[in-house]
């Protein structure tokens, strides 16, 4: 680096001169988080990707049914000046749709499938976004919502089965130990002398 | 000549784990391919908020079956941030020495893999052998020898015993003396050096369009761009070492620079050995209950470098006693879906398993 700028503060004020940021925070000189506007994400994401955060590294959403919200977390990476980049945004949980990031990020689109069969938000401009990709013939809410009940789930899906406590032997003399304490006996009885 | 379709996996000796390559193939030439995923998910994500933060110690080294060590580094990394908890130096010396033997164990196993879609199974037994003897090194230290379960939030779950040095040592040593016969064995061997010389290419473009990291990135682009030597974690930043590069990436080129890596993690484990201090190793966490531990609010994506690249996971915490969401970002998922998607189309049916075996593609971590 030319001047003495931290790489943290590089991106401070590279994402503060062009996007109105709601929330900020520093974990470590590693790591900086931003939350924005939804409609700035794509704006923001094309900056960064042109400033050297090529790599998106992780894609993904987090359900606050309380605030009837899904949070989009978008992680990018540049190997270069090591920061990441976590950029968060809210969206409308009854319906969620957020534009996709696939001309900024090709290798999102796997990402972005994956969090449309977990989540079920919508990815428009990813032409697959709506293919099944893990979970096959799903008939349920998508998983990975709080509102989604695993238990429920299992005992609706698989019901208790209810077994007999009768059981029944079949071919009784010809079972396994009856043959194998014959033959203990016949063995006995070549050896001689014992009972 | 009529396209037709080929299941490649879940049983096969070219793929690794429970997942397959559907493949359009005309003649031996591949049309178009995809991933199919989802026989192994087991619903990690799920799962870990279900239960508390120390019930998920047990529960994360599933998620990568045969490198479990780096799921339970990267949580207790997370989980450390988040409380800005500073652990005991001998712990971050013992984990690093935790970590380089996971790697030693999985490029060893890697590197035996190729003796499956090259049909040189020789190399397999060899580095199986060599592996198994890992796993004996890690039973005496954890109990355990896949999942260890022990790199835990505030340290690691007990001291070394006594003498595992004399044994660590005996093992690098006789590694290292066979370490020229495993590159005659493998990537020297003329009769396999026509199917992984100039197969499977990887250029610098191809790298960045998809986010490969790991040996992937590294042997295309020529540059150290590895995790340990970008920001360095643990104690990555007082050991020397040197991260193989290469500017040609070919299956041969990736597994040369894997080669090399084994060579560096047998420097990077005795420098530790020399280095580690003596002390405690572990903190215990003043917040909530002793088994029921709160973990205070807050976003946290934490990073390390796996075998086969970039391996994070994505935390939340509401402060309570579960996380509230854990996201695993597996180090194989560009490789493994968009690579195979994109890139795999053009070449030979019998080169779809060297790339799934030289860029390392893990499906467990992509089912997770």
């Amino acid at each position: 680096m030319t001047n003495s700028m931290t790489n943290v503060e590089f991106v401070q004020n590279l994402v503060k001169s062009n996007v109105k940021v709601l929330k900020e925070h520093v974990t470590d000189q590693y790591q900086v988080h931003f939350v924005v506007e939804q409609d700035k994400v794509h704006f923001l994401l094309n900056i960064l990707r042109n400033a050297g955060w090529i790599q998106l590294s992780y894609l993904s959403a987090v359900d606050w049914p309380e605030e009837n919200k899904f949070e989009l977390v978008y992680i990018v990476f540049n190997w270069d000046k090591p920061v990441y980049v976590q950029i968060r945004t809210k969206i409308d949980r009854e319906n969620p749709v957020m534009n996709s990031i696939l001309p900024i990020y090709p290798g999102c689109k796997y990402y972005e499938r994956e969090c449309h069969e977990f989540f079920g938000v919508k990815f428009p401009g990813n032409p697959d976004y709506e293919k099944q990709l893990i979970l096959e013939n799903w008939d349920d809410i998508p998983p990975m919502r709080k509102d989604f009940d695993p238990e429920a789930y299992s005992t609706r899906k698989f019901p208790q089965r209810e077994y007999s406590e009768t059981y029944i032997v079949q071919s009784e003399g010809k079972s396994k130990i009856a043959k194998m304490e014959a033959r203990t006996k016949r063995a006995e009885s070549l050896r001689g002398g014992k009972k | 000549m009529r396209e037709m379709k080929l299941f490649l996996g879940p049983q096969h000796p070219g793929m690794h784990g429970n997942a397959s390559v559907h493949m359009y193939v005309e003649g031996d030439i591949i049309k178009r391919s995809f991933l199919l995923p989802g026989m192994l998910h087991r619903g990690f994500e799920k799962g870990m908020e279900r239960h508390s933060w120390m019930n998920n110690i047990s529960l994360i080294p599933r998620v990568c079956v045969v490198e479990p060590d780096i799921n339970e580094l990267a949580f207790a990394m997370g989980a450390e941030k988040l409380l800005g908890l500073e652990i005991p130096e001998r712990a971050q010396w013992i984990r690093m020495i935790i970590m380089e033997l996971a790697r030693l164990s999985i490029h060893l196993m890697a590197y035996g893999g190729i003796g499956g879609p090259t049909g040189n199974y020789t190399l397999m037994y060899h580095a199986h052998a060599d592996r198994n003897e890992i796993l004996d090194i890690f039973e005496q230290i954890t109990g355990m020898r896949v999942y260890h379960q022990y790199i835990v939030i505030g340290g690691v779950r007990k001291d070394l015993p006594e003498g595992i040095e004399k044994d660590i040592h005996k093992f690098l040593d006789s590694l290292e003396s066979r370490y020229d016969e495993y590159r005659d064995l493998g990537i020297d061997n003329p009769s396999i050096i026509k199917r992984i010389k100039d197969t499977i290419m990887l250029p610098e473009e191809v790298v960045w369009e998809l986010g490969v990291t790991g040996i992937g990135m590294r042997s295309s682009v020529n540059k150290p761009y590895d995790v340990r030597k970008v920001m360095p974690y643990c104690r990555y930043d007082q050991v020397e070492f040197e991260v193989p590069v290469s500017d040609y990436s070919d299956a041969r080129s990736r597994i040369d620079c894997k080669l090399k890596e084994i060579l560096q993690s047998i420097s990077i484990i005795r420098q530790c050995l020399v280095k580690i201090p003596e002390g405690p190793v572990r903190v215990p966490i003043s917040r909530g209950q002793s088994m029921r531990w709160v973990i205070p609010k807050g976003y946290v994506y934490s990073v390390v470098e796996s075998s086969r690249g970039e391996f994070g996971y994505f935390m939340v915490s509401d402060g309570g006693t579960n996380p509230y969401r854990v996201g695993v970002r597996g180090a194989s998922y560009p490789q493994g879906l968009l690579g195979v998607e994109k890139y795999m189309p053009g070449t030979r049916i019998d080169d779809a398993p060297l790339w799934i075996d030289t860029m390392g593609v893990c499906s467990p971590e992509i089912d997770r």
